[in-house]
């Protein structure tokens, strides 16, 4: 699976929408690509929070603005409002539309729901933006020189 | 950008995420996580309908017919071709820095096209 996975150990938000865009910001997108994203990960965010595990947020959605899995870790020590209850990790990722489907989609989730259960509580004691990646089982995505 | 451009791909992302809970893997995924799926369908079904109503009936009977006929009505334009067909697009409407601020369509098979900024 071809993916981008980037972290902000330190979000200074303190709200959902504002964590979300903190987040989106992290990718090289465009200011419309961006917006266009945040309004639809905020559609995903009406029809239920996506507080998964105790103080972990899910925000995700699929969207044709993307050519493959990007994927934002977030931690927060102070907590984050999503939006009744505080959550000081947020895994923020957008799949791209294939024409074959939502495959990769289905097993990105799988993948995510297996490692929140298995690991799901160390994610707020992880010391490190490595730490939590390991515990994810991300690959940080290479620096450009 | 368009804002009917802007409308069309929020659209084709609404219905992806319509389409997706509509999937039985993919919403027992997400019930298993714990997420709401329960009348999220709905919520979203009357989401889609306001969202069409701000769309002109030109481009919202062309978004329609372009779903039923490919499944897919708006694609991204890449290096300079229709990502829905690979036909290679007017170099002249690529090249336009303003190229989001209207509507294109491909002059193959009609997909509503759009550049990544």
């Amino acid at each position: 699976m071809k993916y981008t996975a980037l972290c902000k150990f330190d979000l200074g938000s303190d709200g959902r929408d504002e964590a979300v865009s903190e987040l989106l910001q992290l990718f090289p997108f465009g200011e419309k690509t961006r917006h266009l994203l945040a309004g639809a990960l905020e559609v995903r965010e009406q029809v239920g929070a996506t507080v998964v595990h105790r103080g972990i947020a899910l925000p995700h959605c699929r969207s044709i603005l993307v050519d493959q899995l990007s994927i934002a870790v977030g931690r927060s020590a102070d907590g984050i409002g999503w939006p009744e209850e505080k959550v000081h990790t947020v895994i923020l990722f957008i799949s791209p539309v294939k024409p074959n489907g939502p495959e990769e989609h289905a097993a990105f989730l799988s993948h995510i729901a297996g490692r929140i259960k298995e690991h799901g509580d160390e994610f707020a004691s992880a010391g490190s933006a490595e730490r939590l990646f390991e515990l994810l089982d991300f690959q940080p995505a290479k620096q450009e020189d | 950008m368009d804002k009917q451009l802007e409308k069309l791909i929020s659209l084709h992302d609404l219905d992806v995420m319509i389409a997706d809970l509509n999937r039985k893997e993919i919403r027992d995924k997400e019930a298993d996580m714990g997420l709401k799926t329960e009348g999220a369908l709905e919520e979203l079904t009357e989401l889609r309908e306001a969202y069409c109503k701000s769309i002109s009936r030109k481009w919202r009977g062309l978004y329609s017919q372009l779903t039923r006929h490919y499944g897919n009505a708006v694609v991204p334009a890449l290096m300079g071709r229709c990502t829905g067909c690979l036909t290679r697009l007017p170099t002249a409407v690529c090249s336009d820095p303003e190229r989001n601020s209207r509507v294109h369509t491909c002059p193959t098979c009609g997909r509503i096209i759009y550049w990544a900024d």
